[in-house]
């Protein structure tokens, strides 16, 4: 067996795997992940869904390899990423294995305008300057976000600076990506577009795991995860999903858009 | 004459060329409930931030209840408009969710034997019982949404204005949301609120703005649709 790779881990197929993962904020704390185990292949968008507090974006900080940074809390279970074990990965390394859009993205923005925020990443991974280029100007274009270049990305608009955020993530390219609620805060034409590129990315054989409150933002993805108090409490696809009225009701999580 | 009322205004951010809100002439009353609606970058929180004189216009004048904003200090501003804002992590500095929650009102000067009553009656409404002494900025995201929308609504401000209320809101908390602020414009505060979310819009607002690059490029004008 290779290091780091997972036996029975199929190449061609599963770019995420996560068994039996656990998560306590404080040692001792309450449990904001119980025994979480799914597996999501490339090429699969998977939306995760749950009330509040339910332990969404503690999974993707988890799957993202962004925890333990600023936080003594206690992990348990695994994570693989590609086939490697997350704890093995440098953290140097990591951006390459997934990248992460956070929640709140004031705390990924940092460079004084959009087109250096989005070449900081590839600037890192020390490519050609004209390969820069490219990339920047790639996800420029694919995003539509021309029209903020020079801006300076802490005075844009929250919507916005969710697209500058994951703009710099895919200039990058890694594998996998980690979305938590980056549809959100965008208007109507904004999310038709995020949605589009992502059914591209995942064609192209990237995997997407994303969180989204809003079922009318869940529906194009190919699975579905259920959250409840740190539990998933059901993975399956997403029509289906969102077909069991009764579940959904039941977990209240169906929208103002329709009456109980 | 209206609660608040734009006179002509326009407003440009320091050190940038083009206006991001321009010729504004509205008012608003202390009854109903508005949406502000908008693609991204439209300008509807820098509209809200001239409504409580965060931002002062470039030219024209926003006036309160008849007086030019410039008039008042940011204190009397508060203590008749509440804000939310858009990201609640700029609006946390109490080290409990407790503290949160009484601070704008014990410093209103609240009847100390209401203080405990009203802290519990915001966290059950807004289910934050579990978290009472918990870190603010260790809540998850909508729990910090909700936190700052209990701590705004504690103070029972006269008006109330409300920046994009529901991201990171679940369905379930989003209907609770809206059965509350439906109570409260009822009960006679007048609300603005800057919304991207279609139904929570068209289930609340009575009055609806809507602004393209600046300006105004629609307003329904006021009516009554609840209470
Ligand atoms: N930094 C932290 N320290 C301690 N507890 C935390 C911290 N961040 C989150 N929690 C707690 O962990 C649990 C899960 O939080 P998490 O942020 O993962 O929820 P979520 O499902 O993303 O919620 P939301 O929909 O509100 O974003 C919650 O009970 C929350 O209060
Ligand atoms: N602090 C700031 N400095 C410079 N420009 C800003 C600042 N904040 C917002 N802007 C710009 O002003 C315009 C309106 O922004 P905003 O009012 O936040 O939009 P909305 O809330 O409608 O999404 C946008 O083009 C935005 O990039
Ligand atoms: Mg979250
Ligand atoms: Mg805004």
């Amino acid at each position: 067996m290779i290091a780091g790779v997972d036996e029975g881990w199929n190449m061609s197929k599963k770019a995420v795997v996560i068994r039996g993962l656990s998560y306590q904020y404080q040692p001792g704390g309450p449990f904001a992940l119980k025994n979480i185990s799914f597996q999501a292949a490339r090429g699969e968008i998977v939306m995760v869904t749950g009330l509040s507090g339910c332990g969404k974006s503690t999974l993707c900080f988890c799957i993202g390899g962004v925890i333990d940074y600023n936080r003594n809390g206690v992990m348990t279970g695994e994570i693989l990423l590609n086939g490697k074990n997350a704890g093995n990965i440098r953290k140097a390394a990591m951006a390459l294995e997934v990248g992460v859009v956070f929640q709140n993205p004031d705390t990924q923005l940092f460079s004084p305008t959009v087109e250096d925020e989005i070449a900081f990443g590839p600037e890192n991974l020390c490519l050609p300057p004209g390969r820069i280029q490219e990339r920047v100007e790639q996800v420029i274009n694919l995003l539509d976000i021309g029209a903020l270049r020079e801006a300076n990305p802490c005075r844009l608009s929250g919507g916005e600076k969710h697209l500058v955020a994951l703009a710099a993530v895919l200039a990058i390219d890694p594998p996998v990506l980690v979305l938590d609620e980056v549809m959100s805060q965008l208007d109507q034409s904004g999310k038709n577009r995020v949605q589009s590129v992502l059914q591209r990315l995942c064609k192209a054989g990237k995997t997407i795991i994303a969180v989204e409150h809003d079922l009318a933002a869940v529906a194009f993805s190919h699975r579905l995860m259920v959250m409840e108090e740190g539990i998933l409490v059901r993975c399956g696809n997403t029509e289906t999903l969102l077909a069991d009225r009764d579940f959904m009701r039941a977990r209240k999580l169906i929208g103002l858009e329709h009456n109980y | 004459m209206a609660f608040l009322e734009f006179n002509q205004v326009s407003f440009s951010y320091p050190q940038e060329g083009r206006f991001a809100l321009r010729d504004i002439q509205l008012g608003f009353s202390r009854d109903g409930i508005t949406a502000i609606t908008g693609a991204n970058g439209s300008g509807k929180t820098t509209l809200t931030k001239l409504m409580i004189g965060v931002l002062r216009s470039t030219r024209g004048t926003v006036c309160l209840e008849g007086r030019s904003l410039e008039e008042y200090s940011l204190g009397e501003i508060g203590r008749r408009i509440g804000y939310v804002f858009q990201n609640p992590d700029l609006q946390f500095f109490c080290s409990t969710v407790a503290e949160e929650i009484s601070f704008g009102f014990v410093n209103q000067g609240c009847r100390p034997e209401t203080v405990e009553e009203k802290i519990q009656y915001y966290l059950d409404y807004f289910e934050l019982g579990n978290y009472r002494h918990v870190f603010p900025l260790h809540l998850s995201h909508g729990e910090k949404r909700r936190l700052a929308i209990a701590s705004v609504l504690a103070t029972e401000p006269s008006f109330l204005i409300l920046d994009e209320p529901t991201t990171g809101l679940d369905a379930y908390r989003k209907r609770l949301l809206a059965d509350l602020l439906i109570k409260i414009a009822g009960a006679g505060t007048g609300i603005s609120l800057v919304s991207h979310d279609q139904a929570f819009v068209n289930r609340l607002a009575e009055r609806v703005i809507t602004l393209e690059k600046g300006r105004v490029v629609w307003d329904s004008g006021e009516g009554r649709k609840h209470g």
